[in-house]
């Protein structure tokens, strides 16, 4: 599957789940599990070089767990807007 | 015409001003609007959204969105919910503006960026606008995600003080 990430105020990208996963560590290690393990939206913010904790990400409006596995193909990320005076 | 801050005096971490610095052209009836928000929110700090054209160097407000602040402790921190944000900026893309910036208020100081603020920027080089209450200023600041001067951040960002003019 192919998810586009809409990077609200930046650029929108085109990311290979198949990709992922072979990036995603040494395969000889991997168990049959792991093998079976979906890439998650913190793997996804991982590739364009984000942090959960700077970023929200959004499926069809709504905030989603980062650590849950993709399952939409159409992926919003937005920085977070915040901070405070102490 | 340019105005650093209504106090006239520059925050310790400013760098004298000149032409080659950014610039945000904020026009004075927005610049109002931002303030009466502020007031209207005291104690609570106050948040919102800056739509316009935007340049890494000068940018242009247009529009400013108010936002809820669901922070935890509105007093003294502010957060934008990450639905309303993307509400607010479908509206902006709608009417063909771009992402300014943001702004908040500082109800009892800093007329500057605090740590706070430092370790919580997240969007390189746009414009965050503090309107102070007490003492009373308006100035705004870049967040520069990488290279040097000003207010440093663990990670390696940094504000840029940026002239504000009408």
């Amino acid at each position: 599957m192919r998810v586009t990430v809409d990077v609200k105020g930046e650029e929108t990208h085109e990311i290979s789940l198949a990709d992922l996963r072979e990036i995603g560590g040494d395969s000889s290690a991997d168990t049959a599990e792991d093998k079976e393990a979906k890439p998650t939206y913190a793997d996804l913010l991982r590739e364009i070089d984000l942090s959960p904790h700077e970023v929200s990400v959004l499926v069809e409006g709504r905030p989603v767990p980062e650590d849950q596995p993709v399952e939409s193909e159409q992926v919003t990320v937005l920085r977070l807007i915040k901070g405070g005076s102490r | 015409m340019t105005r650093e801050s209504d106090t006239g005096a520059r925050p310790s971490s400013d760098a004298a001003t000149d032409e080659d610095d950014p610039t945000l052209v904020l026009p004075d009836e927005i610049r109002t609007q931002l303030c009466e928000h502020a007031r209207a929110g005291t104690p609570e700090e106050i948040c919102g959204i800056l739509g316009g054209t935007f340049d890494s160097d000068r940018s242009q407000v247009s529009s400013a969105y108010p936002a809820t602040n669901v922070a935890d402790t509105p007093r003294t921190r502010y957060r934008i919910d990450p639905e309303e944000q993307l509400e607010c900026f479908e509206r902006l893309e709608a009417t063909g503006e771009e992402i300014v910036g943001f702004y908040h208020s500082h109800p009892n100081g800093p007329s500057r960026p605090s740590e706070t603020d430092v370790e919580a920027a997240t969007w390189p080089d746009r414009s965050y606008v503090i309107v102070s209450l007490e003492p009373f200023a308006v100035g705004s600041w870049r967040w520069r995600s990488s290279g040097a001067v000003d207010t440093r951040s663990e990670s390696g960002g940094y504000f840029e003080r940026e002239r504000i003019v009408s």
